[in-house]
């Protein structure tokens, strides 16, 4: 009945064909809603929002549904707004450097747009097919390359936006430097949506790499002092890698088919700049290890199954077993300590736990899979770990039953009144996402 | 030694003095404060009701507190170098001094990290750091004497920050007293991404208006392998911007791409640093590109060819560091350079898209026919960020407005061709209104609703950065129109 009316006032708002009841209500990753709508233009996402602050119902937001296991204690909102059909560039001159595209744009086509252009965004996201680029800014996702080119704070520029009340704010604007007023840019990436809906994003380019290389460096004796010695080396020469990634030997072995710890590290630059670094590495390469080296386009497919070996919040799991995704911050070289523990607790807790770590800045990225008893014991006792060593964890993925049995942001920080103070301004009747962020907000 | 004593009537200022350990540690007689009635925006003075310096963050917090317990407005001041007004007390402030606060605090070379307090300067890090071979990237030109807590305020560029990134770029950690007091850490253990909202890129570059930075972790990185800087003349500034489009089109992202035109040239040719540069040229370009040495070679002879291409009449390779090093002297004392050719200058901050260089310039050049002031134009070309300055002579009645209403009107230029109205300096008191240039009245309440969740009574540098709403605004711009 609820839903029939929902429908009913839905309809007289948006054309027909872009409003589907029930599809995505009771999903095992929750964070669905009882009616999806398909917003194709801007004003349509404002009438929307604007019909849901009036009548306080909750509004889901989703991109392509990757991170659909990312955070939320709702299964089922009333709407569930998807900017899946709200895609394509809006303005790009090559020249600028910068680009504007629609929130639902999926990454990998704008990277594909881009390159004909020899430019790109110097992101690189999981699942990049799928995930778009509003869901990987309103999540705030990086990927190894993070130590070369930063993460999304550091190449979004300007974002337009509807407010929960349905008025139109942009943040920041179409050029490189702007401190014009505060920089609210920030306050929006990485606030999963929970403050408004990002309708654009304009970004920062970078030129393609003339060159690129992967250097694969093996420990088939899995000797932390030797990684450490190794690391801290590469990192104190003038070298310019853009990934420093460990992998645990299981990651390693799908990925490189040798079970070992196992050092990625990337080159991008001119040729000659690429090969004089490779010369480096092998100049310090450590006794008893083993080095391969992939050049351009198999450096490339490397990456690109890195970035699909973690669940998929956009694809129905067939796995019996429970899939989750963790991210831990640490400072920088404590990512080794957290990856030994990621892969013993492999064995103590009979799972399957794929991970990997940025050496040049502290970020590494947990895959567990198993009996979900074993999966939520093996990431509370992996949140303790880290926060020994002062750092954090984050629950990236989790079916929805799993995560009200944690917490997946984990303690609210003692300024968190400052977050609510922010939700209250923004989005007074908390209709945006709802419990899906730090402290249920 | 015996202390001086506070002698005043005023007992806030008596308490004051009492929180930061007596009469040392505060300025209140008029003839003191005269040095603060400004800062690097000199055309609006104002004094402070008194300057007191605290040592330590406990101190800065005790004074904060009794400010906001007694309603008197406050704020916070580095070196005062900041060019649009951020530090003048309007309200007549207690100024909050952090210039006490200036230790290095701890290096992390390991990973790349460094604390420092907030009146610690700039270049000192660097210096303090280069043995190692690593430095602290963003390099304003005020850089051997503003500090870093300025810097965070300010969001501060520089000329190195084409390839690598302004001040929110190298902040990995906070320790900030907030308006009521309160002191939090944000940006914990220098970890990036810490859960919740970004606290850390809000507060950099929010001019002093959200809270008082006492503690930053900076990110440090390691010298270049390389580095090689390029001077080159053109007889036309079309011929140069072009070619500023075709080195960036090439895929080269240079360390930093700057320009200057026939004005500037002139008076850093007749200040303290000239290097020969020809007086006849209409715009030269210094290019630097740094990196991994086995590739730079390779990105110097593209970018001499596209100088080329674009009839350079003159371009040159610096010889050795020295010779850089000169060339830069020359580019970073540019601003203090115009005192050489004009009695007084304004240096505007304004931002446009690179492809629309051209257009702006010869916009810009009408604005300085139509208001008989010489505008010079030094500018990071390669991002766009222009920084006219506008000459005249603050003696001559009615040119002080004049030069206002000039550098308005080339701002509403920038805004006009999908720019923005400030790069690097901010908006502090002299861009309050031109904020309307790019925000609607609905996108700036945005903003300031933020501010009241940090600063809800609005004591905490008051009147900064955004407009003042209503009529006043109107009346003010109408000013400026029949000034001009």
């Amino acid at each position: 009945m609820i839903t029939t009316s929902l429908h009913t006032d839905l309809n007289s708002l948006l054309p027909e064909g872009q409003i589907i009841t029930g599809e995505s209500k009771s999903h095992p990753l929750g964070n669905g809603g009882f009616i999806t709508v398909f917003p194709k233009t801007e004003k349509e996402i404002e009438r929307v929002l604007k019909y849901a602050n009036g009548y306080e119902k909750k509004v889901c937001v989703q991109g392509g549904g990757t991170k659909r296991g990312f955070g939320g204690l709702m299964e089922t909102a009333d709407i569930l707004l998807s900017l899946s059909k709200y895609k394509g560039i809006v303005e790009h001159t090559a020249g600028n450097m910068t680009i504007t595209v629609k929130a639902g744009t999926p990454f990998h086509e704008l990277q594909t747009y881009l390159a004909e252009h020899q430019q790109k965004v110097s992101l690189d996201p999981a699942w990049p097919e799928y995930a778009t680029i509003g869901g990987i800014i309103g999540a705030n996702e990086s990927g190894p390359k993070r130590l070369g080119y930063g993460s999304p704070r550091d190449v979004v520029i300007g974002l337009q936006m509807v407010y929960p009340n349905g008025s139109m704010i942009r943040t920041g604007g179409k050029v490189v430097k702007n401190v014009a007023g505060y920089d609210m840019n920030k306050l929006f990436i990485g606030s999963m949506g929970t403050l408004a809906v990002i309708s654009e994003v304009t970004l920062k380019l970078r030129p393609l790499a003339k060159y690129e290389s992967l250097m694969l460096l093996a420990f088939p004796e899995g000797k932390f002092e030797s990684i450490r010695s190794f690391v801290t080396s590469l990192l104190e020469s003038m070298m310019e890698p853009a990934a420093l990634e460990l992998l645990t030997p299981s990651l390693s072995e799908t990925l490189t088919g040798k079970k070992c710890y196992t050092l990625a590290i990337s080159f991008e630059d001119v040729e000659s700049a690429v090969h004089y670094q490779e010369e480096f590495v092998r100049s310090i390469q450590p006794v008893q290890t083993n080095l391969d080296i992939l050049h351009q386009k198999e450096a490339g497919a490397f990456w690109e199954k890195l970035y699909t070996i973690g669940p998929n919040g956009a694809i129905d799991s067939t796995a019996k077993e429970t899939e989750a995704a963790v991210k831990i911050g640490v400072t920088n070289l404590d990512g080794l300590h957290v990856l030994k523990e990621s892969a013993l607790m492999q064995d103590s807790h009979n799972l399957v736990i794929e991970g990997h770590a940025g050496l040049g800045h502290g970020l590494c990225q947990v895959n567990l899979k198993g009996a979900s008893d074993d999966v939520l014991q093996a990431i509370l006792q992996l949140r303790k770990f880290v926060e020994q060593l002062n750092g954090y964890l984050i629950v990236r993925h989790l079916p929805y039953v799993l995560r009200q049995q944690l917490s997946v942001w984990g303690e609210q920080p003692c300024h968190f009144y400052l977050f609510e103070g922010i939700k209250a301004k923004v989005d007074p009747n908390r209709i945006l996402n709802d419990q899906r962020f730090v402290g249920g907000i | 030694m015996a202390l001086k004593e506070v002698k005043t009537n005023d007992k806030h200022i008596r308490n004051l003095a009492n929180i930061v350990g007596g009469a040392r540690s505060i300025l209140y007689h008029k003839e003191d404060l005269l040095a603060y009635d400004c800062d690097g925006f000199t055309i609006h003075k104002h004094l402070p009701k008194a300057v007191v310096f605290p040592k330590d963050t406990q101190e800065v917090s005790k004074l904060v507190k009794y400010c906001s317990d007694n309603h008197l407005p406050f704020l916070a001041r580095g070196a005062g170098t900041g060019l649009s007004g951020g530090a003048i007390p309007v309200n007549g402030e207690v100024i909050i001094s952090l210039v006490r606060m200036k230790r290095l605090l701890h290096v992390d070379f390991e990973n790349r990290r460094a604390m420092v307090e907030p009146g610690f300067v700039n270049l000192k890090l660097t210096n303090s750091i280069s043995d190692k071979g690593y430095y602290y990237a963003p390099d304003p030109s005020s850089q051997y004497c503003c500090t870093i807590g300025g810097n965070v305020a300010e969001n501060a560029g520089g000329a190195h920050c084409l390839k690598y990134g302004v001040t929110t770029n190298h902040i990995l950690g906070l320790e900030v007293v907030l308006p009521n007091g309160k002191i939090i850490e944000i940006g914990k253990n220098g970890i990036p991404d810490s859960p919740g909202y970004d606290l850390l890129g809000l507060i950099t570059g929010s001019e002093g208006t959200l809270g008082i930075v006492t503690k930053i972790t900076v990110r440090i990185l390691k010298n270049p392998e390389a580095k090689q800087t390029v001077l080159a003349y053109f007889d036309n500034v079309s011929d140069g911007s072009r070619a500023v489009s075709d080195i960036i089109s090439a895929g080269i992202v240079p360390a930093a791409l700057e320009m200057m035109d026939k004005t500037a040239i002139e008076a850093v040719e007749a200040a303290a640093f000239p290097v020969g540069h020809p007086r006849d040229i209409e715009a030269l370009l210094l290019i630097e590109v740094d990196g991994i040495s086995a590739g730079i070679n390779e990105q110097i002879s593209q970018i001499l060819h596209v100088c080329e291409n674009r009839n350079v009449r003159e371009v040159k390779v610096a010889k050795d560091e020295s010779e850089r090093a000169r060339w830069w002297a020359n580019r970073k004392t540019g601003f203090g350079a115009m005192g050489a050719i004009s009695p007084d200058y304004l240096v505007q901050d304004g931002v446009i898209p690179r492809s629309r260089l051209p257009e702006v310039l010869s916009r810009i050049n009408k604005i300085s026919e139509e208001s008989g002031l010489r505008i010079a134009n030094i500018f990071h070309a390669g991002d766009g960020n222009l920084h006219p300055l506008v000459l005249f002579d603050a003696r001559i009645p009615g040119q002080t407005e004049k030069a206002l209403a000039a550098g308005s009107a080339c701002l509403q230029v920038c805004a006009d061709v999908g720019g923005t109205i400030t790069g690097e300096h901010g908006v502090g008191i002299e861009k309050r209104e031109e904020m309307r240039f790019v925000f609607t009245d609905e996108e700036i309440k945005a903003q300031t609703d933020i501010r009241e969740v940090f600063n809800p009574d609005n004591l905490l540098n008051a009147g900064k950065l955004f407009p003042s709403p209503g009529r006043c605004a109107e009346i003010k711009k109408e000013m400026k129109e029949a000034a001009l």
